[in-house]
């Protein structure tokens, strides 16, 4: 009797077992596979989006309702993100709509908190993690061609949103701003004689800022007058910096414009000229270049004068100066001539070109533009959001040119409408005009890209760890070991994606 | 009279002390690190002359409590505050209660009981993680400080072997001398042996709030809101230009639970004191 009971018990807790995989989907989830109407592929901008789309985003305003929206720390921190929500419940305060802050982490879990009701309507990504809540179905696609940004912003930008779903493409996101690497130096730290030995063209810029034979050649002096000193000083095992080397001699990370995950292309073209101009880098700084010190510590150290110049994202220039000022008001300066002294110190500009040999001490070399890894930050909005139409008249008006302009100024940032780079120009102009000249590759918006940056770190940290072994211990000796590292690294990333696939 | 002290025990004295004294200097010297650190007077680790600061000041604390704007430390002490006293209270009635159920009653199930329960807190917390934050979204207790009160507490009972070992010291026999009397079971309790047993309370409060006061699991899977973080999730959340403030918030954080002990090890040492002498 008792074991009968006991097998009793167990059938039961199976059958329970069983049915629970019975339930309903999550709403989101439900709401996108609804979306699948049987449209045909669409690539081109002036296709009609599916008409699902327009089903959910039917343009009637909920009234009376909240929606949570989450930005970034900085728009918060800098106070941008206070006046965009309340010039927003301000236009929208007769529908009773009212935006707010999520008030929660940046670096969220849409797809965890999402379906229990904790994650925020609107929300403020990189393109590759929106494309990540893209495929996992967490996020509405929008109707962008009826936004009134849309023919403001450059194609390129769009395209990092669009993802193919069973043969009908939606645009997940709405473009913000273009992230690129930037190259920040300091103006002061220039040798005294630079306009009359360091300008070859004569534009008043000094050639280190140029390209990157100048800043090689700057960054050997400086360190060699004085070994606390260096030049140009990076990470360089950070994939998302170092790479871009790689793909101004033809390699590329996939296939099909970032769409074809079989097809790896570190070391494609002359790539491997790309691994050398970083290798000759290293030998100019110290072994903090292996791992991440110096990306942590260029703030300082760039601050206090150790370090000329360093690369990093634009919104990073505010860091870079608050430093700056501290140590001029150390120096006994107040703190208005302490801001006034570090913005005239501090130059952030768009990346020196690059040899086409790769040999950063060639002379009278012919350059190309860098192309460097990038990102294009923007808007989307969840897929369990219950106000889709309020979220897309927040994204409308976060988007228009009045707040683009507003954001570039207390940011920094570059926007991704052309009217607003226009009107911030400067370095928001420069970026704007690098990523529609091609010079800037977007992170691809495929899940697959979350495979390339253990092997490419491994590679990166190899080949700086190079600089500093004895001579006959060296492994990338010559261009060909080099390319053979590059595709032992496709290799690794081929292997990550498809050996459990 | 002098007295003769050989060489050897001098020898075994000294190397003791040499012993405990680099000991102490591996626990105490990251201590002093971070101590040292949060008075930095740059913010950057980076800018030390060395291994310390070269200049000290007070900046990166009053920055701690005044900036409160992306990072409220204030609040996420509070919080933190709020969910310590509150699974310390509601804890550590759960966990006497418990211990002196199995240590004074005998009851069907109590072998077994205990036996599951010494399996199941063999068992890591962490394991169950997933099941919790399930549960807690159906109750609707994610983003509630309360929830974590009630897992924290709940949770605590299952420790209870300490406690209970503490009961089973003190003798049965004075329980049978006051039934004698014709005193009901809960004021043997109250009246005779919660008096006894101050040293295992106080532990036993002790243990019940330092574990969620420096727990940073749970509340990072439960509390989605920065307003509602608690000082552990709050400085893990800092940007990693903040090492200034993360040092001070770490130091900070120290400063009630060091109070606590010092206010309560008088009782705990006195108990033990007290009831050795009786026993």
């Amino acid at each position: 009797m008792k074991k009968k009971s006991i097998a009793l018990g167990m059938a039961v807790c199976l059958c329970v077992g069983i049915f629970t995989g019975c339930g309903k989907d999550g709403e989101g989830a439900q709401t996108v596979q609804s979306e699948q109407g049987g449209q045909n592929g669409q690539d081109s901008r002036e296709t009609e989006q599916p008409s699902v789309v327009n089903t959910v985003f039917n343009g009637e305003l909920e009234r009376d309702v909240t929606i949570q929206v989450l930005e970034n720390d900085t728009a918060v921190s800098k106070g941008y993100f206070a006046e965009l929500i309340e010039a927003f419940n301000e236009k929208y305060a007769e529908y009773g709509i009212k935006a707010v802050d999520a008030n929660m982490d940046q670096y969220l879990d849409l797809a965890n908190d999402g379906p229990y009701g904790y994650g925020p309507d609107v929300l403020y990504q990189a393109n590759d993690i929106i494309m990540q809540y893209a495929e996992g179905k967490h996020i509405y696609p929008l109707p962008v061609e009826k936004m009134e940004c849309f023919a403001q912003v450059p194609e390129t930008a769009w395209a990092a949103y669009r993802i193919d779903l069973e043969g009908t493409v939606y645009t997940c996101g709405v473009p913000v701003n273009v992230q690129a690497p930037m190259l920040y130096y300091r103006k002061d730290l220039l040798p005294e004689d630079w306009e009359t030995a360091w300008d070859e063209n004569g534009n008043k810029i000094p050639d280190m800022a140029e390209n990157w034979n100048a800043m090689y050649a700057w960054s050997v002096r400086r360190h060699g007058e004085n070994s606390s000193q260096y030049g140009y000083m990076k990470s360089l095992f950070d994939v998302y910096f170092s790479s871009g080397f790689l793909f101004t001699y033809g390699g590329y990370i996939f296939g099909n414009n970032n769409t074809e995950p079989a097809d790896i292309g570190f070391s494609a073209g002359e790539a491997e000229k790309g691994a050398w101009v970083l290798s000759q880098l290293a030998s100019t700084m110290n072994e903090e270049c292996i791992d991440d010190s110096i990306t942590t510590n260029a703030y300082s150290k760039l601050a206090d004068g150790t370090y000329f110049a360093t690369i990093t994202t634009p919104d990073m220039y505010s860091t870079f100066l608050e430093e700056m000022i501290l140590v001029y008001e150390e120096e006994g300066l107040s703190k208005d001539e302490a801001r006034a002294k570090a913005e005239e110190n501090l130059v952030m500009t768009t990346l020196p070109a690059l040899p086409e040999s790769g040999d950063l001490t060639e002379e009278g070399a012919s350059f190309v533009d860098t192309k460097s890894m990038g990102g294009v930050n923007g808007y989307a909005i969840s897929a369990y959001t219950k106000h889709p139409n309020a979220c897309l008249a927040f994204v409308e008006f976060a988007t228009s040119y009045d707040m683009m302009v507003r954001r570039s100024e207390l940011l920094g940032i570059a926007p991704a409408r052309n009217d607003a780079a226009d009107t911030a120009g400067g370095t928001s102009q420069l970026l704007y005009n690098n990523l529609e000249a091609g010079n800037i590759v977007l992170m691809p918006s495929i899940k697959e890209v979350s495979q390339i940056w253990t092997p490419g770190e491994t590679f990166f940290i190899d080949l700086a760890k190079d600089a500093f072994r004895p001579e006959g211990e060296k492994k990338y000796t010559d261009l060909d070991a080099m390319k053979k590292g590059l595709e032992g690294v496709d290799q690794q990333i081929y292997d990550a994606i498809f050996t459990l696939k | 009279m002098r007295k003769n002290v050989s060489v050897g025990k001098i020898l075994d004295t000294t190397i003791t002390y040499l012993i405990l004294l680099a000991v102490a200097f591996v626990f105490f010297f990251p201590c002093l690190w971070l101590i040292l650190a949060s008075f930095s007077k740059s913010g950057s680790i980076y800018s030390f002359d060395g291994f310390f600061p070269s200049q000290y000041s007070t900046a990166s604390f009053v920055k701690l409590f005044t900036d409160t704007a992306m990072y409220n430390y204030p609040k996420w002490f509070m919080n933190t505050l709020l969910i310590a006293a509150g699974s310390c209270a509601l804890g550590t009635f759960l966990t006497i209660l418990t211990a002196y159920t199995m240590s004074r009653f005998n009851f069907r199930m109590r072998k077994p009981m205990m036996k599951t329960t010494m399996v199941l807190g063999m068992f890591p917390s962490f394991m169950g993680m997933t099941v919790v934050y399930l549960l807690m979204t159906q109750f609707g207790l994610i983003n509630h400080l309360g929830g974590l009160i009630l897992i924290y507490a709940s949770g605590a009972p299952m420790g209870y072997l300490t406690q209970k070992g503490f009961f089973d010291t003190i003798p049965r026999s004075i329980d049978e001398a006051a039934k004698i009397d014709g005193a009901t079971n809960f004021q043997i309790f109250t009246r005779i042996n919660l008096p006894l047993s101050k040293p295992i309370i106080v532990y036993t409060a002790l243990t019940s709030f330092t574990w969620p006061w420096s727990d940073f699991i749970l509340p990072k899977l439960l509390l989605k809101e920065k307003n509602l973080y608690t000082v552990a999730v709050g400085l893990m959340s800092l940007d990693e230009t903040e090492f200034a403030r993360f040092a001070a918030g770490s130091v900070f954080i120290a400063v009630p639970i060091v109070i606590l002990y010092f206010c309560l090890v008088k009782n705990m040492v006195n108990g033990i004191a007290e009831g050795a002498v009786k026993g």
